[in-house]
């Protein structure tokens, strides 16, 4: 029983109405709401077991002192009463222990507190507790004067139904004190018996608050941040009742002593008492004390498989989360990004495989079906399922691009040195390795980065203004294909600058062999790229400007072949073999022109344009084939300059062809309607794509066939030719006559060609050297002279357009990568003006 | 197509400096060796490793990114590393510089 709940017993007690207290026993304000009325029943909390059936008999109400004021409602007040009537008659005979006698004694000297609400009842809060009087034979005794002067003579011990430690006999003291009678040693239910007697009266009987020494419950008050106003504030204290909560509810019946019942209710009574009192030791009552069957625990065991604990991590990271949210896209998509990627690789020009020959030959052949064997013995060995594994694997594109790019990486690594000096970048030397390009990154991209700084090396920068000018050799484009053949013809790829076309074929007609057009890349120099084959010697090579994956190939009986570079086979995508108007001489050059064609509407068509043997320069336009226009036939013109003899002339003109074969021509840089075509004869006619009859001038100059005739880059006037009389030549376009003439050797000049890069020098291929020229230096003696081995000649020559670097092809099937060192600085201003500067001091007779 | 692969792996293999040359599968059995088989599982095994760390490197940078190609350049020779979902080609050069 909580102290709290007192409240609502007292509040019940004083039913209702606001409490007014004046003093109280004990001190404490607080102390009244959590009273510990002794006089509880014991039926509730003290265990006790015992009916009661207590009558209050209202007649006998008015005790010496006392007036009682029944202040609960409980039945057990009531049964309390009942009970007390019967004690109170019963207890009036029994002896006054001397405990009571104190308590009688005490009884008047204690003061009384009293508690009344508003109408006057006396609302006293009556003790819960009551301590126990056999515990101590002191404390009975205060107990008894305590409760003797809370009791006083109006106040009953209530029942309250709030006790600690009930203790019947505790009851019995508060009964006792008030009575004066019975006896401590009493049973507890005698005291409760006595406890009921007290309450006499059906009204609220007020019990002041005895007991409290041993407990003392005092509820606390809520906390409250008390102020220096509130301290002098009047507080009115508001007493209300709480709820009642009934634990038990005896009805107190209480008959009157003379009515009819009331003997039957003494006697009961009696009987009740006889019993409590016989109830120690009565057969009747047992006390008996029930075990309960408590189960008995069994413990039990299960045992389990081993829980396998397993370890799993996983690390998110950025790439995972994003394959995840990729992952639901369609398997079509993914198929896609990868084609897509392949052909992006393979840029503008995709050599993203090795091209195998078709036609290889058959050592070639059975070296390889030899080393198949091997490997499928090896194969056999291995488990079906790997071994079709390894296969797919094997011929995955995938690894086809790996194996690629592996071959490159490795060219890169065997070739750095002459890489880099051919890019003008920076060596990469062991061990101390400089920062070098890498290679291969870049050599996945087209586009090379260059034009860095040219770094050379500590030699040479230390020895550089003592060394000469000079070529040095970088690498040879060559391969086991190329062996023994001729090059024809050297042409680089219009786009991509690494890429380059050689042509291999003999010039002479007895000489001929298979041809081979091969298209190299500079970053895998010792395996082309493409190979076209063809039973024809190639003599001419050019990439298309507008669509530089078209690869024009020039045989050696007139056909013209266009192949698309991008893909990997070897059959060519236009053939000119099967038009009418197909060359019949061998194709001796071959140009890709975009011209303007404002006749027709269309403008900057591409044409491609071709010279051959039989006198004609041919036009030829991809429409739904190749398609031929005559842009010129060249006639043999005679030297009109010495017109001797006209009638002699004509004579002399009974020739087997009245057609010219040509060999060589060039189309005017700026305006692509003039032409220069070189012929057989040694002459040079400039021409004009609206004319196909007539030529606009002639140069003679030449005592033999020109072999090659090439505009100034820079200065538009000038243009060089080289021919077989040993000589190279250059013109003015004004002039027929020559301008400047070289004979340096005694050998056919096969090719001759502009540097790029200044306006002054040229390059000259005859048999056995090439020749640097610088006009600004001297146009006496060539600048670098480089000499072939002896039986090899030197038949091409190319110049790189952004580094410094010659290309020579000769007549082994190599082209010899040339860089040119030294160089004295290019004059940029000097590139207009070289007729200029050359005009006046050195202008040489034409030979 | 399978000769034009062999072709291709006969030239590399054949290429001054390379000392050997490997294709192995995702689960480094090797297909292609030029190798003995104990130091083609030991480079199989290693480089799958590292070929997986770089290729996580690349990708949690930008993971629209991926590995292409690896080469790891020692003080005697250099790997190369060409890694795919399904095989390793390696080819191990001795860069003579």
């Amino acid at each position: 029983m909580t102290p709290g709940k007192h409240s609502g017993a007292l509040a019940r007690a004083a039913n209702a109405g606001a409490w007014r207290y004046r003093d109280f026993r004990g001190g404490e304000k607080g102390w009244w709401t959590t009273p510990q009325l002794v006089a509880t029943m014991p039926v509730s909390p003290a265990g006790s077991h015992k009916q009661q059936n207590f009558r209050l008999n209202i007649a006998t109400q008015p005790k010496k002192s006392i007036s009682f004021f029944a202040t609960m409602k409980a039945t057990s007040v009531k049964g309390y009463t009942g009970a007390n009537q019967s004690r109170m008659a019963v207890s009036k005979t029994v002896l006054i222990p001397p405990e009571l006698k104190t308590a009688e004694k005490t009884n008047p000297s204690i003061k009384t507190m009293q508690v009344f609400d508003i109408n006057g009842t006396d609302v006293t809060p009556r003790p819960l507790y009551h301590p126990d009087p056999l515990t101590g034979t002191a404390k009975p005794n205060k107990l008894l004067t305590s409760q003797e002067g809370s009791l006083g003579p109006e106040f009953i011990s209530s029942h309250s139904l709030y006790q600690n430690t009930i203790n019947p006999s505790m009851l019995g003291q508060f009964t006792r004190s008030v009575l004066g009678s019975s006896t401590v040693s009493k049973s507890s239910v005698s005291t409760s018996e006595s406890i009921a007697e007290d309450l006499e009266e059906p009204s609220y009987k007020r019990e002041r608050l005895t007991s409290f020494t041993d407990l003392q419950v005092i509820r606390a008050a809520p906390e409250k941040i008390v102020t220096k106003e509130d301290l002098e504030k009047n507080i009115e204290i508001i007493l209300t009742e709480t709820e009642t909560l009934r634990f038990f509810d005896l009805p107190t019946v209480m008959v009157s002593v003379e009515s009819e019942e009331a003997e039957k209710v003494t006697q009961r009574n009696k009987n009740y008492e006889v019993l409590c009192r016989n109830r120690l030791g009565n057969d009747l009552y047992v006390e008996r004390m029930m075990q309960t069957f408590n189960g008995a625990p069994k413990n039990k065991d299960v045992q389990c498989d081993k829980i396998i604990m397993e370890d799993k991590g996983i690390m998110s990271t950025a790439w995972d989360l994003y394959d995840s949210y990729n992952a639901v896209e369609p398997l079509s998509l993914s198929v896609k990004p990868s084609v897509v990627e392949s052909s992006s690789k393979t840029n503008v020009l995709p050599k993203d495989q090795d091209q195998r020959l078709p036609g290889s030959t058959t050592e070639k052949n059975s070296e390889t079906s030899s080393l198949m064997d091997i490997e499928n013995v090896i194969l056999a060995k291995i488990h079906e399922d790997e071994e079709d594994h390894s296969d797919a694997i094997l011929k995955s594109d995938k690894f086809h691009q790996d194996l690629f790019f592996m071959e490159r990486v490795l060219m890169e690594n065997i070739f750095q040195p002459k890489l880099a000096a051919y890019r003008q970048l920076p060596v990469l030397k062991e061990p101390e390795p400089e920062e070098s390009e890498d290679f291969l990154e870049s050599a996945k991209r087209e586009e090379v980065e260059e034009e860095s700084k040219k770094e050379e090396e500590e030699e040479i920068h230390a020895e550089e203004s003592t060394i000469p000018a000079n070529l040095e050799r970088l690498w040879s484009f060559s391969c086991d294909l190329t062996k023994g053949l001729n090059v024809s013809s050297l042409a680089w790829n219009k786009t991509n600058p690494d890429l380059l076309a050689v042509g291999y074929g003999h010039f002479g007609f007895k000489e001929q062999k298979r041809g081979l057009a091969c298209c190299w890349s500079i970053k895998n120099p010792m395996w082309p790229e493409r190979i076209y084959q063809s039973p024809y010697g190639v003599t001419a090579v050019d990439f298309s400007i507008g669509a530089p994956n078209l690869l024009a190939v020039g045989y050696h009986n007139g056909t013209i072949a266009i192949y698309n570079v991008r893909s990997n086979s070897n059959v060519p995508v236009l053939d000119s073999s099967e038009s009418p108007q197909k060359h019949l001489g061998p194709v001796w050059q071959l140009q890709w022109i975009e011209q303007d064609r404002g006749t027709t509407g269309d403008d900057k068509r591409e044409i491609l344009v071709s010279i051959s043997a039989d006198g004609r320069i041919s036009k030829w336009v991809i429409r739904k084939g190749l398609d031929c226009y005559d842009l010129m036939r060249l006639k043999r013109t005679t030297a009109t300059s010495n017109r001797k003899g006209g009638e002699k002339e004509k004579k002399d003109e009974a020739l087997i062809s009245r057609q010219a074969p040509g060999m060589c021509f060039s189309f005017h840089p700026k305006d692509t309607n003039i032409y220069l075509a070189g012929t057989e004869e040694g002459h040079i006619h400039k021409c004009s794509c609206s004319y196909n009859e007539q030529y606009l001038n002639t140069y003679r100059g030449h005592k033999g066939p020109v072999y090659k005739v090439t505009w100034n880059p820079f200065c538009h006037d000038v243009f060089l030719s080289c021919s077989a009389d040993w000589g190279v030549i250059i013109w003015q376009q004004e002039n027929v006559k020559p301008f400047l003439s070289f004979y340096p050797t005694t050998s056919v000049v096969y090719d001759v060609a502009w540097s790029p890069k200044s306006s002054y020098i040229f390059a000259a291929a005859n048999e056995n050297r090439v020749e640097i020229w610088d006009l600004h230096i001297s146009t006496l003696d060539p600048l670098i002279v480089n000499t072939a081995n002896p039986g090899i000649k030197f038949t091409t020559i190319l110049f790189a357009k952004q580094t410094d670097c010659l290309l020579v092809g000769d007549s082994d099937g190599q082209v010899s990568v040339y860089e040119l060192r030294n160089m004295p600085t290019a004059l940029e201003s000097g590139r207009g003006d070289i007729i200029d500067t050359l005009l006046g001091p050195k202008s040489n007779q034409p030979a | 197509m399978t000769a034009e692969v062999e072709e291709t792996l006969k030239r590399i293999q054949s290429h001054k400096g390379v000392i050997g040359t490997m294709v192995v599968n995702a689960e480094g059995i090797p297909i292609r060796t030029t190798l003995d088989n104990s130091t083609t599982v030991q480079y199989a095994g290693l480089l799958h490793h590292l070929t997986m760390k770089a290729k996580s490197t690349v990708r949690d940078i930008d993971p629209q990114n991926d590995l292409t190609f690896l080469r790891i350049r020692s003080k005697k020779h250099e790997i190369m590393v060409a890694p795919d979902k399904e095989y390793l080609l390696i080819v191990i050069q001795n860069p003579c510089e």
